[in-house]
């Protein structure tokens, strides 16, 4: 933004008056100071030609003035060509876009839940009543419970988090969650770290009532847990072998683990989805799809619009949602009907592959390894 | 950790957000130069006059004192004007401007997708995106509602879309007078992006005049406003001056056509598109756009297909057990919208644990051929005594039976 930041500073500093370059409120002084001392001149004597050179300078000072205006306006102009060069490209249009009513009610449906799943409840209040999307009081005030349990995580209190936790406690086995673990490690680092010189009494206590119970699924972590006493205070801890105790994120990790864990629960993702998938989209897909149609374009070849895109768009590991597997020797997509199948050697490539590479006898040779195998013996692989 | 932001991806929907105030301050400015035109001009001329006059020496004291001071108050007025306009809307939108290019200028500098800064930045996006959708799809309250609370106001065109709306606002009620003086303050772009908008509006008003039997009216209306645009329109200029001949519940196809009032739409339509282009605005919603290239990146047929669905993904909120009940129903439904992503290389992603499964982090089946990473396994087995369960088929085998997959 360099370019367009310098024209603005350039325009700032002719609009306003100081003390390098004269501006047009300076002028308009200058002329007001003249024709008041025109009138006073005018009152004790008749008009004259020194009076009449003194109203002349008026046109002057009008041709001063227009000459600032200009100046200022090719300033807004240089402005101007700065962002255009900083955008060269102007935004497509897809019209028609998502206007079904459908689409519009999962749209708004979708926007509710925005609302409601990062807290603002009173914007979310004021959306349901402009827009008159429903959203189930049951779902509402589950929301409301998450953000409770977050603000009291965030003020250090660990209770109604782990109310939570262990009302749901099959639930959070189930997905071998560490929240529950992880509460308690916190309050118990909290517990360790809180007094000076370390009371390591209480701190031992609680680990032995609450932590415990936790010490045939987390064995290794309990034992640091218990050993990085050794190394108290703050300070040794911090440059101990258990720094990664001392770190503030051991607490400040809660809360997103939280989250994850309580909307998973409610069968919800992990990240909020229209962040998610208006990240990727405002984070270069949209220009890269553009280019591709561009370049579609100019190859005079087209692609229909609800099929599939004609680029790869690249996703962070954490966007991988799916499996996707394509042959390598037909660099198709498996599908139901084209499924991957694993040789007995264990290189994988679709059905309809396998059965083009089969030799009479129904022997194939792997592609990738000098393995030969028979037909029959492929897996289908789920993935 | 974290990719590199793609700067020139982020900044493609930008445009916009940086040009609106520009396009304020280019109208402040014009204000301004009309201000100076008025009242200088006729300072400029009321001396030249004196002078003229004095020359012939016919001017009373009194008459010179008084276009003295006359000439002083119009010098008065004008500073007054020009210091309140650039103290109030010109110094606002200037402060807006700097507002924004400071905002984009972060993205430059973040180095990469993720962490705290990127997140805020992110965060930020979206609710001005909430913003302008919420704006364009008229819930002005909840726009408003974000911008206060989330203390984005300068970073948002709520000023703009009142405009617009006022303006539509009159077209819906078949008055033209708002959006043509709308016109005439952008007579100059209008021009360059080729608008023909005031036209429309020209003919819409000449429309209401035969519409109400008002000929004579008609026909000097015409002469006024519709004769100047005959360069580029005259064959419609003569169809609209045969109007007059017609009623207005003619039948006639081409004259029934100009009496529909269906033609009042189509004017809010192109008076949106003008403002729009005007102001670099997309047609669609920022929203939209964003969402139709980030779910079309992510859209694959797996996230329609029961067995495959992720509840981490975004788009596999489309069809559930709720299908017959499309309230229920989130991106997923927008997501049939779009085009479905394209894969040229496999990517394997372990059901159990969600991470990508490589060379390091081997796939590994079951007999029955289901297919989960080796960390996942491992850990499994590790905490059952050598014994792995899949989670799908529910079939359990020791951890030795499990095979390496090799995907090429």
């Amino acid at each position: 933004m360099e370019g367009p930041l310098k024209e603005l500073t350039k325009l700032e500093r002719l609009t306003v008056s100081s003390e390098k370059a004269l501006s047009i409120a300076d002028s308009l002084a200058s002329l007001l100071n003249l024709l008041q001392d025109a009138k006073q001149q005018y009152q004790d004597r008749d008009l004259d030609e020194g009076l009449l050179t003194l109203l002349s300078r008026t046109i002057e000072i009008k041709k001063e003035v227009d000459d600032r205006q200009k100046e200022v306006y090719s300033s807004i102009a240089r402005l101007g060509k700065a962002l255009d060069k900083k955008f060269p490209g102007s935004l497509p249009t897809y019209s028609r876009l998502f206007e079904s009513p459908n689409s519009l009610t999962a749209l708004e449906r979708t926007i509710a839940l925005h609302f409601l799943r990062t807290g603002q409840f009173e914007t979310a209040q004021t959306f349901l009543e402009e827009s008159g999307v429903d959203i189930s009081e049951q779902l509402r005030s589950q929301f409301i419970g998450l953000h409770q349990i977050l603000t009291a995580l965030r003020n250090r209190d660990i209770t109604p988090a782990l109310e939570w936790a262990s009302t749901n406690r099959e639930f959070l086995h189930s997905r071998s969650s560490p929240l529950e673990f992880h509460l308690h490690r916190s309050q118990y680092i909290r517990l360790l770290l809180a007094s000076h010189p370390p009371d390591t009494l209480s701190a031992l206590s609680y680990a032995k009532t609450s932590l415990s119970p936790f010490y045939k699924d987390h064995t290794t972590e309990f034992r640091r847990l218990l050993g990085c006493i050794v190394y108290l205070p703050l300070s040794r801890l911090q440059d101990s072998p258990y720094s990664d105790l001392a770190s503030p994120s051991l607490h400040f990790d809660l809360e997103p683990l939280f989250a994850k864990e309580y909307c998973a629960s409610l069968g919800m993702s992990r990240q909020v989805p229209l962040r998610v998938v208006g990240d990727i989209g405002g984070g270069g897909a949209l220009a890269r799809i553009e280019k591709g149609r561009k370049v579609m374009r100019e190859r005079k070849s087209e692609w229909s619009q609800t099929d599939e895109l004609p680029i790869e768009i690249p996703l962070p590991a954490e966007n991988r949602y799916h499996s996707i597997f394509a042959c390598p020797v037909s660099k198709e997509q498996a599908t139901e009907t084209n499924p991957p199948m694993m040789m007995t050697c264990g290189h994988v490539i679709t059905k309809d592959s396998l059965h083009k590479l089969s030799k009479p006898g129904g022997r194939v040779k792997c592609p990738y390894c000098p393995a030969e195998s028979q037909l029959g013996s492929a897996l289908r692989v789920y993935f | 950790m974290g990719t590199k932001i793609n700067v020139d991806g982020v900044l493609l929907f930008e445009q916009p957000f940086a040009r609106v105030p520009y396009e304020n301050y280019r109208k402040v400015f014009r204000t301004s130069q009309k201000h100076v035109e008025r009242e200088l001009g006729a300072v400029q001329s009321t001396s030249a006059d004196l002078a003229n006059r004095a020359k012939n020496g016919k001017v009373g004291k009194e008459e010179v004192l008084n276009s003295i001071e006359g000439m002083i108050g119009r010098v008065e007025n004008l500073k007054r004007k020009l210091s309140e306009l650039h103290g109030g809307s010109g110094k606002a939108t200037q402060d807006v401007m700097r507002e924004r290019l400071h905002h984009l200028a972060t993205i430059e500098t973040l180095p990469a997708a993720s962490g705290p800064d990127f997140t805020r930045w992110a965060d930020t996006r979206l609710d001005r995106w909430l913003v302008d959708w919420a704006l364009r799809t008229g819930k002005e309250k909840t726009a408003r509602q974000i911008a206060k609370e989330k203390d984005i106001e300068t970073l948002v065109d709520i000023d703009l879309f009142m405009d617009i709306r006022r303006i539509e606002g009159a077209l819906n009620n078949h008055s033209c007078a708002e959006a043509l003086s709308w016109c005439n303050e952008n007579k100059t772009v209008l021009r360059k992006i080729k608008s023909t908008l005031e036209f429309e509006l020209r003919l819409q008003e000449y429309i209401e005049l035969s519409r109400a039997r008002k000929t004579q009216e008609a026909i000097a209306y015409s002469k006024k406003h519709l004769i100047t645009w005959q360069e580029t329109h005259l064959a419609q200029i003569r169809t609209a001056s045969a109007l007059l001949a017609f009623s207005p519940n003619t039948t006639c196809g081409p004259y029934k056509r100009l009496y529909d009032l269906s033609r009042w739409d189509t004017l809010v339509r192109s008076f949106r598109l003008a403002i729009y282009t005007l102001n670099t605005l997309p047609s669609e919603p920022l929203l939209y756009l964003s969402l139709y290239a980030g779910l079309a990146s992510l859209k694959l047929p797996a996230c329609y297909d029961p067995s495959t669905k992720n509840v981490d993904c975004p788009v596999c909120d489309g069809e559930d057990k709720n299908s017959k009940n499309p309230q229920g129903l989130g991106l997923g439904k927008l997501a049939e919208e779009v085009p479905q992503s394209h894969h040229a290389n496999s990517t394997i992603v372990c059901r159990i644990s969600g991470k990508i499964m490589d060379e390091d982090n081997m796939p590994m089946a079951f007999p029955g051929g289901y297919v989960y990473s080796r960390e996942a396994l491992e850990e499994m087995a590790a905490k059952n005594g050598g014994t792995v369960t899949c989670p799908r088929s529910g079939e359990a085998c020791e951890f030795s039976a499990l095979k390496k997959v090799f995907i090429s």
